[in-house]
């Protein structure tokens, strides 16, 4: 089926071109572990305080690590007009949303599998018995914070200062994943029964589903011609 | 048959006009070849003909389908050679093959895939990252792309650029498979020689206007 | 002339006019007639300014929508200029109405700020629209500033409720219902200045919009008659 062999071939392209490459995921990984040490120098935390700030310690970690990430998605299609050529495809400009977005989501996933167990030593973290629960939120999340930022990533790439204009237009956008995952992380590492903060998950599930369908009608008006 | 009809083509950048009611069409077996001074708007036609560009004015047909309603069958029968690659230079000659092809909705099998990659001459850079090939190779491997794509009407934005003597040849020779099979092909070029070896017809864009010229004044023309 | 825009010239006289008659009236109420609140005292008089400025906040930004919308559907450039008229008006009033709301919240509430979900969607409203307006700057191609600016108003516009919902579900959890900006009860004699000022306010936010779309539209027949793609232009 064409559909989902398009959304393959696309998201096999960004990954063999990361693995080759790895200007992506080096920056994001990079870039969140500095987070790490800052975060230790500039709140010296003692035990009680880790517990209290660590969901948002971890997600706004992840969230600004990817909008380095992110940034770059399209960039590698502006190099010899590849963008172009993806433009003038005869092909449904929002399944190469969903083959972008599928790409982003793993390469944002493979980071976070590594930074989570290094926020795990270097905070002394006692969370193991908790990692199903936090892995859900985790993937939902995520799938919230690339199926915005793979959008503001096509809209941003053809214009001046686009580095700045990203972070710009993304962030506030971003607001309610960032609620919902810290305060849904926060029910997880505190050990509560997911009924207590089940409704954070299903927000962030609303705006997952909301924002993959509105960007995938979308992406007909970024990328067209 | 009618390939391609330019209607009335008009494009504005912000405010300045580079085209102005242009307007041309193309039969099958047709070669057009487009002359012009720089700034003239060839990129700038080529562009809105193969619909990465959406004209200020007018409208393109492309096999009897108004481009912007059918988008998808128009984008299916034709294939744009521009000034970017359209490679990724971290993927190998073959993979960039493979997904240009995905996104055409086609997947060849390996011999047809060698094979275009052997006629253009870059056979044995096929496991080669495209970052490594030089310019000339590079638009071989776009040249290969064509080939399998097999389009209907072929556009061509400078295509003798960065091509030896044998690479202007193969252009040529291709050129003229196409022709043979019923396509129509557009080109924009310089090179007044080489263009006249293949060309059926010639214009020059100049002053935001687009005139025909018949083959033979070509040489002599002045712009 | 295009069309819209000789309708909009037509009207804008007898709004200006009505916006100006209803302000006037309204200010005239709240600030002189109206009584002091019992609990708030003259503070409460802010809100004639900051409630009417909100509600156009909202205004500007279901009309950038709307008006987004019917771009990407019927191309018309004027549109267009409509929506950015929009997003600079809108930036006016949330504005005002996030600065009156802290000066309103400081000595009733002894802060300058609170997390509440209206005051938090207003705020990430003002900075949606002022990247639209940064995003209008910086793209290069005319019908793709267009376009992209369309795109992403409509996002824009879907996002904020989600915002509004998960702050207030936030707040509940983490500050309690001590401070609410909805308890202010309102005598009559505070009603009918409050609607004035209202209705006045949505007509000179129409008067504004109005006067904002002919100038971007004048902007842009400027640009064409300096690039030389219009010999003459017909003001009439």
């Amino acid at each position: 089926m064409p559909f989902f062999n398009l959304i393959k071939w696309i998201v096999w392209k960004d990954i063999l071109c990361e693995m080759r490459n790895r200007e992506n995921i080096a920056s994001i990984f990079f870039f969140a572990l500095n987070l790490i040490f800052i975060f230790s120098f500039s709140f010296a935390m003692d035990r009680n305080m880790t517990e209290a700030m660590m969901p948002g310690l971890i997600w706004v970690a992840f969230g600004f690590a990817s909008i380095l990430g992110l940034g770059k998605s399209f960039l590698a299609e502006t190099y010899n007009d590849c963008l172009a050529y993806l433009q003038i495809s005869p092909a449904h400009k929002g399944t190469i949303y969903l083959g972008k977005f599928l790409g982003n989501l793993l390469i944002m996933v493979a980071v976070e599998l590594v930074l989570i167990p290094l926020f795990i030593i270097f905070f002394n973290l006692d969370i193991l018995n908790k990692l199903p629960s936090f892995s859900l939120i985790l993937i939902i999340a995520t799938i919230g914070i690339c199926a915005v930022g793979t959008l503001f990533s096509a809209l941003t790439v053809q214009t001046r200062a686009r580095e700045v204009l990203f972070p710009l237009l993304l962030l506030p956008l971003e607001a309610p994943i960032f609620i919902g995952a810290v305060e849904a992380t926060r029910g997880a590492f505190h050990g509560d029964p997911i009924a207590l903060y089940r409704h954070w998950i299903e927000l962030l599930v609303v705006f997952d589903l909301v924002f993959i369908i509105a960007s995938y009608w979308l992406f007909e008006f970024i990328l067209d011609g | 048959m009618i390939t391609l009809r330019g209607y009335k083509l008009t494009h504005i950048y912000r405010y300045h006009k580079v085209l102005s009611d242009v307007s041309l069409e193309l039969q099958s077996g047709d070669c057009f070849a487009l002359f012009g001074p720089n700034g003239a708007g060839k990129t700038t036609l080529i562009k809105i003909l193969s619909t990465l560009l959406r004209p200020t004015g007018g409208s393109v047909e492309i096999m009897g389908k108004d481009s912007r309603d059918h988008r998808i069958e128009a984008r299916r029968d034709l294939f744009l050679m521009g000034h970017g690659t359209f490679h990724y230079d971290d993927l190998t000659v073959l993979e960039n093959m493979e997904f240009a092809m995905a996104l055409r909705g086609l997947s060849p099998p390996y011999s047809m895939l060698r094979n275009a990659l052997d006629r253009v001459g870059i056979g044995p850079f096929t496991l080669q990252k495209s970052r490594y090939l030089s310019t000339g190779m590079q638009k071989r491997l776009a040249l290969a792309k064509a080939l399998l794509a097999q389009p209907n009407l072929l556009l061509l934005d400078e295509p003798y650029v960065a091509l030896d003597e044998k690479g202007m040849q193969m252009m040529n020779d291709c050129i003229r498979e196409f022709l043979d099979k019923g396509a129509s092909v557009l080109m924009s070029s310089h090179d007044r020689a080489k263009a006249a070896e293949v060309s059926t017809r010639a214009g020059i864009l100049q002053n935001k206007g687009l005139k025909e010229v018949p083959l033979k004044e070509l040489a002599n023309a002045l712009f | 002339m295009h069309n819209l825009i000789k309708r909009l010239r037509k009207v804008e006289g007898g709004v200006g006019a009505l916006a100006f008659l209803f302000v006037a009236m309204g200010l005239y109420g709240g600030l002189v007639t109206s009584p002091p609140d019992y609990y708030q005292g003259e503070v409460v008089r802010i809100i004639y300014i900051h409630v009417p400025f909100a509600k156009c906040a909202l205004l500007a930004y279901t009309m950038l929508f709307v008006g987004s919308v019917f771009y990407l559907w019927k191309k018309d450039p004027v549109v267009d200029n409509l929506c950015h008229a929009a997003a600079g008006v809108g930036v006016f009033m949330t504005a005002i109405a996030l600065l009156t709301g802290s000066i309103w919240a400081k000595p009733t509430w002894n802060t300058w700020w609170t997390w509440d979900p209206r005051l938090v969607s207003f705020a990430i409203l003002l900075l949606i629209l002022i990247g639209y307006l940064m995003l209008r700057t910086l793209v290069e191609d005319r019908q793709k500033e267009a376009v992209y600016s369309a795109v992403l108003a409509i996002i824009g516009f879907i996002d904020l409720p989600i915002v509004y919902f998960s702050v207030e579900w936030w707040r509940t959890l983490h500050q309690p219902m001590s401070i609410s900006t909805r308890g202010v009860s309102l005598a009559p004699e505070m009603l009918t200045p409050l609607i004035l000022m209202s209705i006045g306010m949505s007509l000179l936010f129409s008067y504004m919009l109005m006067i904002r779309t002919q100038m971007l539209y004048l902007r842009h027949l400027l640009g064409a008659k300096r690039g030389g793609l219009i010999s003459e232009v017909d003001l009439s």
